[in-house]
């Protein structure tokens, strides 16, 4: 495979910077931290904050319809460009709950932050705004979230899972990644069946993603996924699942991709699902209590 | 010297009238600076580190030194925060730092739920390391 399954999705620095004043392009800022937009950012960019504008702040879940409809008219919504920082994880994680609620036209700027700093652009710290668009947004496109159910018969059946936590993680010794804070499950581990491919290892030193052919090794060679196969992938929180969600999608066009964005943080709280602790290989799934149907 | 517990309500003070994001960004990373030299940058390897907060004190007055990512401003500027309240003063006062010193300079809402827990978790470890230093 010489190239992306869908390379509209991914724009350089270049393009950006071209785009910085087009009106028919947001660029769209999304980190971990949420100083970072403050201390500055591609000129023209507005800041969406996944946790903080994108969830709902008291049911775990999105902002409904109407709250992401929102978001876009304030924003003036039309071709949106996300980048970030962490290698664009949090831009991935914009960028799947835009296609969640269908947004048509979505792109990545390869590298994000990291890039653009590495390149020596300008930075801005002016906190932009822009004229009210109207903005209609289609009900939740539900062939790219998985949620726990689905997870839990996807697993039973065998089909792809992919783990992108550090092996620390999948194997776990740790509840999260190794120099963060080390709580949030009550069990650690990986579901059974699931294979571990960190994160990092799609990307390479500049934040770039890597290479179709490489990407094409990694996933379908070495850990053997199959394209027409459904996948899931999951971490802690679906962060840094949607990074690799977007991967499988539009660079390596796999047909029937999903983003457990549930992830650890549920599963491992999850009464009665099963866990396999401990790298590969397995030993065959664990003995665990069936859940009700929901 | 004022002690641990009056730095900290030092602290609060200059937060607690500030309201809303802006607010926030803008006064954090200023303490960030206020405390640089006590503030190193992580080595760029480490992918992942943002809270890697650790402490060094040689018993008796307190020093805080972190090494925190450079994309982890927020962090950066909170363990400034602390590193001013503990510094030149006796490791015992290390008790003085509570759990809720986020939610007393009103933050939780402008973070939001899980990046409030990583810094929770970052008071608790920093008030271990200093109390077992020696």
């Amino acid at each position: 495979m010489a190239h992306y399954a869908d390379p509209d999705v991914l724009v350089s620095t270049d393009w950006v910077a071209e785009h910085q004043t087009d009106p028919n392009v947001r660029i769209v800022e999304s980190n971990e931290d949420r100083a970072l937009y403050t201390q500055g950012h591609v000129p023209g960019a507005v800041e969406i904050d996944w946790q903080v504008d994108l969830q709902d702040q008291t049911i775990r879940d999105y902002v409904d319809r109407a709250g992401f409809e929102k978001i876009c008219r304030d924003n003036g919504i039309t071709t949106v460009v996300f980048y970030g920082d962490k290698n664009n994880w949090w831009a991935c994680y914009a960028f799947w709950v835009f296609k969640l609620y269908g947004h048509p036209s979505c792109k990545i700027m390869n590298g994000g932050r990291k890039k653009w700093q590495l390149e020596g652009r300008e930075w801005s710290t002016e906190r932009v705004s822009y004229p009210p668009t109207s903005y209609t947004a289609p009900e939740q496109d539900k062939s790219v979230r998985a949620l726990r159910d689905e997870v839990l018969k996807h697993q039973k059946a065998g089909k792809n899972l992919v783990d992108v936590r550090s092996p620390e993680e999948y194997c776990g010794e740790r509840l999260h990644m190794p120099d963060y804070p080390n709580e949030g499950a009550l069990r650690g581990g990986h579901i059974p069946g699931a294979v571990n491919i960190p994160w990092p290892l799609s990307v390479n030193e500049d934040g770039t993603f890597k290479s179709a052919r490489e990407l094409e090794k990694l996933y379908c060679k070495t850990n053997q996924l199959k394209r027409r196969s459904p996948t899931i992938a999951y971490c802690r929180i679906g962060e840094r699942s949607s990074l690799t969600w977007f991967v499988l999608k539009y660079l390596l066009g796999f047909g029937n991709v999903k983003n457990y964005d549930g992830s650890w943080m549920e599963w491992g709280n999850c009464v009665g699902v099963p866990v396999v602790k401990g790298s590969l290989p397995e030993g065959g799934d664990p003995p665990a209590t069936p859940l009700p149907e929901a | 010297m004022d002690t641990v517990s009056e730095r900290i309500d030092r602290i609060v003070d200059e937060f607690v009238d500030l309201d809303g994001r802006e607010n926030y960004c803008s006064t954090l990373p200023t303490d960030c600076h206020r405390s640089r030299p006590t503030i190193r940058p992580a080595s760029s390897k480490k992918i992942a580190a943002s809270t890697s907060a650790r402490r060094r004190s040689i018993s008796g007055p307190m020093t805080l030194v972190a090494e925190v990512a450079e994309e982890a401003p927020t962090v950066k500027g909170f363990v400034a925060l602390l590193a001013e309240a503990v510094a030149g003063r006796p490791q015992t006062e290390a008790t003085e730092i509570e759990d809720d010193l986020l939610d007393r300079i009103g933050l939780t809402d402008v973070l939001g739920m899980l990046r409030s827990r990583g810094l929770r978790a970052i008071v608790g470890r920093v008030r271990k390391e200093l109390l077992e230093a020696g």
